[in-house]
């Protein structure tokens, strides 16, 4: 299990990371969410050992990374941003490098190396220097290291970075493995479209801040929530506009579109959303078209992380 | 251990790969060889041969111009090239010791530097094999005292290297800091100075020509340099912790 709580991070005046709480249970999949700059790769490297947290505490599989970073990192797989092994080595040397610097005896470190290197596609560039790969083989070696030592924990700092479809595709499939083999994976990413194919829940943070921190499921419901709706009536004299603002509350806004009788409506909730069907229902317009215009999980992140004039 | 055994053979094994370990080294036996030939023309070491292990280990130019150098250039790959490329941030969040990873880096730059030793040791055998008569034992004290000094040098290196990504603040530091080692006591180390005693207690070119070039090993000269060496590795696990530490 990966815990963190209220981990803040401060670089003088400037806060990458602030009151960060959350957990990933075994076998869950948590994506970390935010634009560029958001603190994502700061709470990762707090939670993999790397930097101490202003204030806060992180813990794996309970061990804290402040009293027991040693233990800690023991139960950590983690690949960094932009990850990279050092160029002289093969990628078959570099791996048995970590395996024997992860405490596996010879042996064990060698079989390891197989099977993380079988797993991950890896067979036909274990004697080629790592130099000489592609960025997509360089995360592969990278995610094989991360997983070497069979730890509980996986902590991947955009792990979709620089790989095509075909790539990413695989790379989401073996993640879903290792959950499945009861990891609890954290991955961080900016692009929405790859956390929502495979993370079971989704944080999402900007500014250093938790924006949300839901289920997918929660998030869509959200979005429907907060979708609004359109409809076009034969009403082009607009007759109905003040019946509707007499029905519509006040915190539920009100546009006229530019095609005539066609009005946009912000519902409080689904709830109001059908209230206002069927009250149309009852008018003496003809209802042409009635839409809800629900915003994809992009457009909510982004309004979520969009800056807020001062 | 068992990290700390495959941190030092591959340190070993970067160095022994790397072509600018091979071109220092290179380079250091290019200048010892021909400082080793002109000295052997020279009318001093005719008159006295038993006189060449002290210029080669001890009061010649090249130990003490190019000796302070040699270590950080070779030290900077260490910390501050790991740190440049990247590579430092998976070993650091890889379950090893702070302490491991100071010392394995340490001891395999240490026995890389051996080889440039090595290299100058090599030249009294190839002389001796021409049947020239030479005393030993005033070439192993030399060649002993010139490994302590490297020791000390080699671990302001590390610490200078432990400083960030610049490859050139790592090399001029480390020398830098070499040269003062050096010769700073040198210049208090003078009769009325009021930090004499102490100059003179850290004055390594008077440990030198008094102890290691003449065949003497003095207690507090073997001493000295491990202390002082083992000052700037605790510096520089200093250093690596600190970025654990709660700012």
């Amino acid at each position: 299990m990966i815990e963190a709580e209220a981990l803040t991070k401060r670089y003088g005046p400037l806060t990458a990371v602030d009151e960060l709480s959350f957990q990933v249970e075994p076998g869950e999949i948590l994506g970390f969410l935010g634009p560029n700059g958001a603190g994502k790769s700061t709470s990762l490297r707090i939670l993999s050992g790397y930097l101490p947290p202003t204030s806060g505490r992180a813990r794996i599989d309970g061990c804290d990374l402040q009293d027991a970073s040693l233990e800690a990192r023991k139960r950590i797989g983690y690949l960094p941003e932009n990850f990279i092994a050092p160029p002289e080595l093969r990628v078959g040397e570099y791996l048995r490098f970590r395996g024997r610097l992860k405490g596996l005896k010879s042996a064990e470190a060698n079989r390891r190396v197989q099977e993380v290197v079988a797993a991950l596609g890896l067979g036909n560039r274990v004697r080629q220097p790592f130099s000489a790969l592609s960025k997509g083989y360089r995360q592969r070696v990278g995610l094989a290291d991360a997983l070497l030592a069979n730890p509980p924990a996986l902590l991947l700092d955009e792990p979709f970075g620089g790989l095509d479809p075909v790539q990413r595709q695989d790379f989401r499939d073996f993640l879903r493995e290792l959950a499945q083999d009861g990891k609890a994976i954290l991955f961080s990413s900016h692009v929405l479209p790859e956390v929502e194919e495979i993370a079971d829940r989704v944080l999402i943070i900007h500014h250093g801040k938790t924006r949300a921190d839901s289920e997918l499921t929660r998030l869509q419901e959200r979005a429907l929530n907060e979708a609004p709706v359109q409809f076009r009536t034969s009403d082009v004299e607009g007759k109905l506009l003040g019946d509707l603002k007499a029905f519509l509350h006040e915190t539920e806004n009100l546009s006229l579109e530019q095609s005539a009788g066609t009005y946009r409506v912000l519902p409080e909730n689904a709830a109001r959303r059908q209230a206002l069907f069927r009250w149309l229902a009852t008018q003496p317009v003809e209802v042409l078209e009635f839409r809800t215009l629900t915003p994809t999980l992009d457009d909510l992140f982004r309004s979520m992380t969009e800056e807020v004039p001062a | 251990m068992r990290a700390f055994r495959a941190l030092f053979m591959r340190e070993v094994w970067s160095l022994c790969v790397s072509p600018f370990s091979f071109v220092l080294l290179g380079f250091w036996y290019l200048l010892n060889g021909i400082f080793f030939t002109y000295l052997l023309s020279s009318e001093t070491i005719r008159a006295d041969v038993d006189g060449l292990p002290q210029y080669m280990f001890g009061s010649g130019v090249l130990v003490w111009l190019l000796l302070p150098a040699f270590p950080p250039l070779l030290t900077l790959r260490l910390f501050a090239e790991e740190h440049r490329l990247g590579t430092l941030e998976p070993l650091l969040t890889a379950p090893v010791r702070d302490i491991e990873v100071v010392l394995a880096k340490y001891l395999a730059a240490c026995v890389f530097f051996l080889a440039f030793w090595a290299g100058v040791l090599a030249l009294f055998i190839v002389l001796a094999s021409f049947n020239v008569a030479l005393d030993w034992s005033l070439i192993f004290s030399g060649f002993y005292g010139s490994l302590m000094i490297s020791l000390l040098f080699l671990a302001t290196g590390l610490w200078a290297s432990a400083w960030g990504g610049n490859l050139l603040f790592a090399a001029a530091g480390g020398t830098a800091i070499n040269f003062l080692l050096l010769f700073v006591p040198v210049l208090f180390d003078q009769q009325g100075n009021p930090l004499q005693g102490l100059a003179h207690a850290m004055n390594i070119p008077d440990m030198v020509d008094r102890g290691f070039t003449v065949g003497l090993l003095d207690s507090y000269a073997l001493a000295y340099f491990p202390l002082v060496a083992g000052l700037f590795l605790f510096l520089t696990w200093v250093r690596l912790v600190s970025r654990r530490w709660v700012p």
